[in-house]
């Protein structure tokens, strides 16, 4: 009698997969997707509101008034006026606008010929001083 | 001669990868999917450089729109007039309106808006001024966190 063989005596050929290349291919993948991500500035956002055409004004007789600190040149430079005070820098701003009530916001009217940056700055400097309403509002 | 032939017994040390694969084509999938939708609406602009607010990460904005230095929109990696700009608000409100059914809490459009720092408030202004004859009625401007 012929037995067949047992399966250990049964050879069986092995398929080899060498993973070494795609390994490699998946860490470059990963460390280019990581520096890249981290590559970009943080970003954060300031919330403002825009006086549509029609709203309430917040400027209506009441017995607190809303502030409005207009941002426009004087004297060829850029300044921030709150007021009759003008002021030219961001410290100055603050002084300016923490003794005043912040209970109906404040409104940012920006005028045309002044930089993005000094405009955004009242709006931000606005916003620490405590009033929780801002405002902004393109000057005409 | 009797050379000593002495069996050298290599040592088998196996390192099993099979999780550290596992876990490093989850990460490959989740930057691939997260950097992707990144890239499509922000422009690359100089933003202000303003600390902005200290709440939770913000949603997901509606509608982004860039404004460079030289006073282009780009919206969507496309620079667009304001004629083209007004049609692409007009829709984004129509379809919020459109999804919430009619109901009378239509939810506002969220409105970014990426600034470069060193344009000019002209420019900002147009654009604002568009969206307060459209009613959109809060937007969020970018900045830049300083190191």
């Amino acid at each position: 009698m012929r037995l067949r063989k047992t399966a250990s005596k049964r050879r069986y050929d092995r398929i080899t997969i060498n993973l070494a290349s795609m390994i490699d291919v998946s860490f470059l993948l990963l460390f280019y997707f990581l520096v890249a991500s981290m590559l970009g500035e943080e970003e954060k956002r300031l919330s403002t509101g825009l006086q549509t055409q029609g709203a309430n004004s917040a400027s209506a007789a009441g017995d607190f008034q809303t502030q409005v600190i207009e941002v426009r040149m004087i004297d060829n430079q850029p300044a921030y006026k709150v007021g009759e005070r003008v002021c030219r820098d961001r410290a100055c701003l603050a002084g300016a606008l923490e003794p005043l009530p912040k209970a109906q916001g404040a409104f940012v009217k920006v005028y045309d010929t002044v930089g993005v940056g000094f405009a955004v700055a009242a709006v931000q400097i606005a916003r620490d001083a405590g009033f929780e309403q801002v405002t902004y509002v393109p000057a005409k | 001669m009797k050379f000593n032939r002495k069996k050298r017994q290599h040592s088998n040390t196996d390192v099993v990868i099979t999780s550290l694969l596992d876990i490093n084509f989850l990460l490959i999938m989740f930057f691939l999917m997260t950097a992707h939708f990144q890239q499509e609406s922000h422009a690359l602009l100089n933003l202000p450089k303003e600390k902005g607010e200290d709440k939770a990460p913000p949603d997901e904005a509606g509608l982004v729109i860039n404004i460079s230095d030289t006073g282009d929109v780009i919206v969507s990696n496309k620079t667009v007039a304001m004629d083209e700009l007004r049609t692409l608000v007009r829709k984004q409100l129509d379809r919020i309106k459109d999804a919430s059914h009619g109901t009378e809490n239509v939810p506002p459009l969220k409105l970014l808006i990426r600034a470069d720092r060193d344009g000019t408030t002209s420019d900002l202004n147009r654009v604002v001024s568009m969206m307060r004859e459209m009613g959109v009625g809060t937007m969020c401007i970018a900045t830049e966190v300083p190191q």
